[in-house]
């Protein structure tokens, strides 16, 4: 097992956002939670790359296990440098007024095998030629789908082989969306990257990925093989419409 | 050729600039404010770090030179000079050409350090916080040199010009000028290769977004402290070099009015823009001297200045770019690295 979460409690101050969840990723796995809004999906994602309060969820009981191993004293960059898991978070959060190039190369901050750090380029260049076109541009000035994309890069450049990815597709345009997954796809089939993936698109998600969990209000209330929930009448009823 | 054209160009500034002084072409007077306006090159720059770069907003930065300044007149007293207090100096007053270089070092560590004891308690605070505690840094260094008598306490200490004097003895040069550009020269490639190395692109990314540094594997806390502790100790070796220009320091040199001036320096040439803020410490001796004779209403005319420029030119002078920014064609005449 890759990835363990064991009964995960979580509080923002007094509130507890999850109610005990529990779910793994194994390697080379995509994996889905799918959720309405507050169901607790970017908490999850928060908690397990440990971004701190005061903006960070606070672990209340439970554990996060990587390869057997509790990840929960870890600060954020130890766990992108130390565990190669990168996150492109919600809101994408580049950075604005560098360029996409600087950006990309920020990303390697902690990395020193040079040989492998210019085939990533590469394969972030590969993976969105967008990226490339616009490489010398600010990357405040790039459409909200390119600023997606770049988030993504980004994430790669770190020289991770895990990718939490949150809520990928939000604000593109269903072109956009399908490069996007197009090139997650390649991520995990070539290059054997692991992806945990949130989304509300639920449709989406689950024809991408190979397992999915559902998340509501805090718990996981269903999981399965991404078929068995797409025909699951709950999921069905509540976010495929009908 | 290209890489050679910036420190060929400095070089000949400076032997231009020495030979001038040695052959009595500059007088004393313009020599004394270029001096000041190297040490405040130093002194407003090594804040741009912090306040620029970083995007913290520390304002005590006077008190770091002041550690600079008492620690490196101290040594330099009770090596090369006959003191009242300190006695007979511990080495030939001959040495104090090779002594001094060593005594600015150890300013730059010593004020470093004293950086480290403010940045560590304001570890997990940002913003007006960290104003705050700097603030109440810099009194708190004041405070400490007034009511430690060995040193002079409020009177000040000094001694130090007898130390340049042994220096002249020796190789008869404009000393004081010449380390006080060697220093700026150094202070500034430091900065300029801190800033635009991968490591120090760090703090850029703390100042956008914290938690994104964090998430891409940037040490933010640990950034937080090299940096401070790197503007804090450039503080020192102005607080150095100002101590032994002056050849007279008195705690009160160094109180919120000074912080205030490295203040005014940064946010008049342009937070993060290092070409800023050199333009912005030569801009702002000159304006001092010039508006010597207005004498105490020079402090209402400055602030003025201050004033309007932030309605007209928020982002200061050159904003967030540096010259070559500005002026893509210089670009062709030079290249770093």
């Amino acid at each position: 097992m890759l990835l363990e979460i064991k009964n995960l409690k979580v509080k923002y101050g007094n509130i507890e956002a999850l109610h005990g969840i529990s779910f793994t990723v194994d390697q080379g796995e995509i994996v889905t939670l799918i959720g309405a809004n507050g169901a607790g999906k970017t908490t999850t994602l928060n908690t397990i790359t440990r971004v701190p309060p005061p903006e960070g969820p606070k672990v209340w009981e439970g554990d996060i296990l990587y390869k057997g191993q509790s990840i929960l004293s870890m600060e954020p960059h130890e766990v992108v440098q130390k565990l190669k898991i990168a996150l492109a978070p919600e809101g994408r959060h580049i950075f604005g007024n560098l360029s996409v190039e600087e950006n990309l190369k920020l990303a390697t901050y902690a990395r020193t095998d040079e040989a492998k750090i210019q085939e990533d380029y590469k394969l972030v260049y590969r993976l969105f030629p967008r990226l490339y076109e616009r490489r010398k541009q600010r990357s405040e000035s790039l459409s909200g789908g390119e600023q997606q994309m770049l988030a993504v890069g980004r994430a790669i450049m770190t020289g991770a082989n895990f990718l939490l990815l949150d809520e990928p597709s939000m604000g593109l345009a269903p072109l956009l969306m399908y490069e996007m997954f197009k090139a997650l796809k390649e991520l995990n089939q070539k290059e054997g990257m692991t992806i945990l993936l949130i989304e509300q698109n639920a449709k989406l998600a689950l024809e991408f990925a190979h397992r999915g969990y559902v998340l509501d209000t805090g718990e996981i209330v269903l999981s399965g093989s991404s078929q068995e929930l797409l025909n699951s009448p709950e999921v069905k009823k509540a976010y495929l419409g009908g | 050729m290209r890489k050679l054209t910036v420190p060929l160009l400095v070089i000949g500034l400076f032997a231009l600039l020495i030979g001038l002084a040695y052959y009595d072409k500059i007088d004393l007077y313009t020599q004394s404010v270029l001096m000041f306006m190297g040490i405040n090159i130093i002194f407003g720059s090594s804040l741009n770090i912090v306040n620029g770069y970083m995007g913290e907003f520390s304002c005590g930065h006077a008190g770091f030179m002041a550690v600079g300044a008492y620690v490196s007149s101290i040594l330099s007293v009770l090596f090369f000079a006959q003191d009242r207090v300190f006695g007979a100096p511990l080495l030939p007053p001959q040495y104090a050409i090779y002594g001094f270089p060593i005594i600015v070092i150890i300013a730059f560590i010593a004020a470093a350090l004293a950086g480290l004891l403010v940045a560590l308690p304001s570890f997990k605070t940002r913003g007006d916080y960290l104003a705050i505690i700097t603030i109440a840094a810099n009194y708190i260094i004041i405070s400490t040199i007034i009511n430690i008598d060995a040193i002079g306490g409020p009177r000040g200490f000094m001694g130090m010009k007898s130390v340049i004097f042994a220096m002249e003895d020796v190789v008869y040069l404009p000393w004081m000028l010449i380390w006080v550009y060697i220093f700026t020269i150094l202070s500034i490639w430091a900065i300029y290769r801190f800033v635009n190395s991968t490591y120090g692109k760090g703090i850029v990314a703390i100042h956008q977004d914290e938690v994104a540094a964090e998430i891409m594997s940037v040490n933010t806390n640990k950034m937080k402290l090299v940096a401070f502790m790197f503007s804090s100790g450039l503080a020192g070796v102005a607080g150095a070099l100002f101590a032994h220009v002056l050849g007279y320091i008195n705690p009160n040199s160094f109180n919120i009015l000074k912080s205030t001036e490295a203040l005014v320096m940064v946010y008049l040439g342009g937070m993060g823009s290092l070409s800023g803020s050199i333009l912005a410490a030569i801009l702002f001796t000159f304006l001092l001297e010039l508006l010597r004779p207005l004498q105490i209403i020079k402090w209402v005319v400055i602030p003025l200045l201050l004033i309007i420029l932030m309605q007209f030119r928020p982002e200061g002078i050159m904003g967030n770019k540096e010259l070559s920014d500005i002026f893509p064609r210089l670009k062709k005449f030079y290249q770093f690295k």
